[in-house]
């Protein structure tokens, strides 16, 4: 299938009727068609698989308007207009015009999705043009739909392709494009074929030749059963690994959370050392204020006692215990301050004289000293108070700061340690060895069920011997005999052809994936192909294969590997000779149209996947935006390019966002704002 | 040494030609089908046999 055009009538922001050529050849087999965000390029991707398939991807919003909402807008109430899309295309030596079209009748501004009808015309060697009687199913038998997602996808969604669990549906497509699934389906159908064909035998062919028969006929039942036992427990398997992988990786982040773990450890015991610290601070500080915080109001006090002390030192009047010079004074008046006379040798006098002794200057000097010392003490006392709160008070603020990160951190590591997926260790290592006994029950069930019906096998091929040697009469048994020897004797070789292509086609895809894959990756990663199809990524860690947890980047990096190395596998098996006979010239060809292919990848990566997609597509249809495809992309498709287009995207906006785009030297229109009607137009460069 | 594998092709040459004749039918209804799943394919198969060993 190589794409020449397609027309897109009204259909979504595509306004009218706007055509692309798209026809290219295998030395410029790209055509690259840029568009801003919103521009249309996912619509235009979804046009294909409309007109093919009738189908949009889920990430189209609003698939009921499917025509343009200016073209709606302007449709009175009761009118119609169309909306459609044109694929002209060849396959298989003949070329087709596919059309899918729905007249859309206006009821209310709401739009109701139109139903669609196909047609598909194709172009005869004489010319003529015969019209398909059953498009649909002829568009399924040149791209069967769940095929065509290696062919038509959104490459920011692509890395579904080899995530975990899309498995067994892609296995399948890779079957039908490998010519597998063909070969596995006649080998389920041609026994109900010889079932039907020795129903006569049964019947004509006389009793020995009959009892033969229905022995054989048991022994198929046997063998469905068994079959649909296998199949099941094939089924089961998958399920069971598919689990018991999903534990592994389970008890990795298990494995993981050990450092978190760790650091929990330490933050808490920093956390409630933190909390002592800080408690202690708030204690010390309560301490201070209620042993020595009347401190904080002498300042004052100390000032004016100070002053007041220092007053009455000046004036001599400081309360001392007994003044000697009043003594003194007493003595010279002669008279004590009771009024007794004190004259000399009284035993008034005499008592006097003896307070003379006991008093003295000296006294009061010290009586002065110890006051300002007391007052100076006070104040140095305050000032202590003061530092020592001013320090307590800081402790507390410090530890409260480190009290609330140590909070936070811990809130933090426990949000990882009680993700939902990290369940505990020891009941993750008990599921898994639970699964994996339960997978190794059902291996064993599986190794003697293939035993079964290995032996059934046998039993058959005797059965059948002694079949074809029994003797038949009757003309129409005899017939039926030779006809179910046919079957057999094919079927036997198709199960045989099924076995060598299975074996061929998954090192041939497994070769041809690394070999893609290597071209691009600058990591030391290798895909590996299972037996069954299963893809995954290994490192060597000094000899030892490791699997490889996938990022989005790498994904995509592998799902556009796998890709390009299914298309061109397809293409070179279906062009070698084999069973089915011989082969058109572009047998196993498809396009490969998609969007946003670079939208994860760093900009080395985006040049390679660019520089292989276009090596190894038979035709490649690309829609990117200016920042992903200017640069790196557009440099490695340049020399591929046959066509180049730009979706140029007319707002109503008022606001300036009018853009160009650059392309080979010449600037383009990619953004116009002031538009009457917004709209999507799609422009040919080239 | 190591024995050759077997070819698809050995395989095709050792059936007689209605067998691969037969073979390549089956193929081709089974290709024209495959994307209908329940597809019920036993009355053009028969067919198919019938058209060689009429």
């Amino acid at each position: 299938m190589r794409i020449h055009s397609i027309t897109l009538t009204n259909f979504r922001q595509f306004s009218g009727m706007q055509t692309f050529e798209l026809q290219s050849n295998s030395l410029k087999p790209v055509s690259l068609i840029f568009g801003a965000n919103g521009a249309g390029k996912t619509t235009l991707l979804n046009a294909f698989t409309w007109a093919l398939y009738g189908t949009m991807s889920e990430d189209v919003e609003e698939q009921d308007r499917m025509v343009t909402d200016s073209v709606w807008r302007a449709l009175p109430i009761g009118g119609s207009t169309e909306v459609a899309v044109e694929l002209r295309f060849d396959h298989e030596g003949y070329d087709y015009r596919l059309r899918r079209h729905a007249e859309a009748r206006k009821q209310s501004d709401e739009q109701q999705k139109p139903s669609a009808e196909v047609q598909l015309w194709q172009t005869m060697a004489d010319g003529s043009s015969e019209t398909i009687t059953a498009p649909q199913e002829r568009i399924y038998s040149i791209l069967p739909s769940r095929v065509s997602r290696f062919f038509f996808f959104n490459g920011e969604r692509i890395e579904k392709l080899v995530q975990k669990g899309a498995y067994s549906e892609v296995q399948q497509d890779i079957k039908a494009l490998l010519d597998l699934e063909q070969v596995e389906r006649a080998i389920d159908h041609l026994p109900k074929v010889d079932r039907r064909l020795t129903a006569d035998l049964k019947k004509h062919g006389g009793e020995r030749a009959s009892e033969i028969q229905t022995a054989i006929d048991d022994l198929r039942d046997r063998q469905t059963s068994s079959r649909d036992e296998l199949k099941v427990l094939e089924g089961d398997l998958a399920t069971l690994a598919e689990e018991r992988d999903s534990v592994v990786e389970l008890l990795r982040q298990h494995a993981g959370a050990a450092p978190i773990q760790k650091e929990r450890d330490r933050v808490a015991t920093d956390l409630a050392d933190a909390r002592t610290q800080r408690a202690a601070a708030i204690l010390e500080r309560a301490s201070l204020v209620a042993t020595r915080g009347f401190l904080a109001f002498t300042d004052e006090l100390a000032t004016k006692t100070a002053e007041m002390a220092a007053a009455l030192y000046q004036k001599g009047a400081l309360p001392a215990p007994l003044k000697r010079e009043f003594v003194d004074q007493l003595l010279e008046d002669g008279q004590c301050i009771c009024g007794t006379q004190l004259d000399d040798g009284t035993q008034a006098w005499h008592q006097v004289t003896e307070w003379r002794q006991r008093a003295g200057l000296q006294m009061v000097e010290t009586a002065w000293q110890q006051l300002s010392g007391q007052i100076t003490q006070l104040s140095g006392a305050r000032q202590e108070l003061h530092d020592s709160l001013q320090a307590a008070v800081k402790r507390i603020s410090t530890e409260r700061e480190r009290v609330t990160r140590l909070e936070e951190t811990m809130s933090e590591l426990d949000g990882q340690l009680n993700d939902p997926r990290r369940e505990d260790v020891q009941q993750l290592e008990s599921k898994r060895r639970d699964l994996e006994a339960r997978i190794g029950v059902k291996r064993e069930r599986r190794g003697a069920v293939r035993a079964a019906l290995e032996q059934i096998q046998r039993e058959i091929e005797q059965k059948t011997a002694e079949r074809s040697k029994a003797e038949v009469k009757d003309e129409l048994a005899a017939k039926a005999r030779a006809r179910s020897d046919l079957v057999q004797s094919v079927r036997r070789a198709l199960e045989e052809i099924l076995a060598i292509r299975k074996e061929e086609m998954r090192d041939r895809l497994d070769a041809k994936l690394k070999d893609v894959f290597g071209k691009i990756t600058i990591k030391p990663y290798i895909p590996r192909l299972s037996k069954d199809f299963e893809l995954a990524l290994y490192q060597d860690v000094n000899g030892v294969e490791l699997a490889v947890p996938k990022s989005t980047g790498e994904n995509q990096i592998l799902s556009l590997s796998f890709v390009a190395a299914v298309s061109e596998l397809a293409r070179e098996i279906r062009a070698e000779r084999r069973a089915e006979g011989e082969p058109p010239d572009d047998a196993g060809t498809y396009p490969i149209v998609m969007d946003a292919a670079f939208g994860s990848l760093d900009q080395n990566y985006q040049r390679e996947v660019s520089r292989v997609l276009a090596q190894m597509a038979p035709q490649l249809v690309v829609f990117v935006s200016k920042s992903q495809g200017l640069g790196h992309v557009v440099g490695e498709l340049t020399p591929y390019v046959s066509h180049l287009g730009v979706i140029v995207t007319h707002t109503t906006s008022t606001s300036d966002a009018s853009e160009d785009i650059e392309l080979e030297g010449v600037a383009y229109p990619y953004i116009r704002s002031l538009a009457e009607a917004d709209h999507a137009e799609l422009k040919v460069i080239k | 040494m190591m024995a050759d594998k077997r070819t698809e092709r050995d395989v095709l040459q050792e059936l007689t030609a209605d067998e691969q004749q037969l073979l390549k039918r089956v193929l081709e209804i089974e290709r024209a089908k495959l994307h209908v799943k329940a597809a019920d394919l036993t009355d053009d198969l028969l067919t198919a046999v019938r058209a060689i060993l009429p």
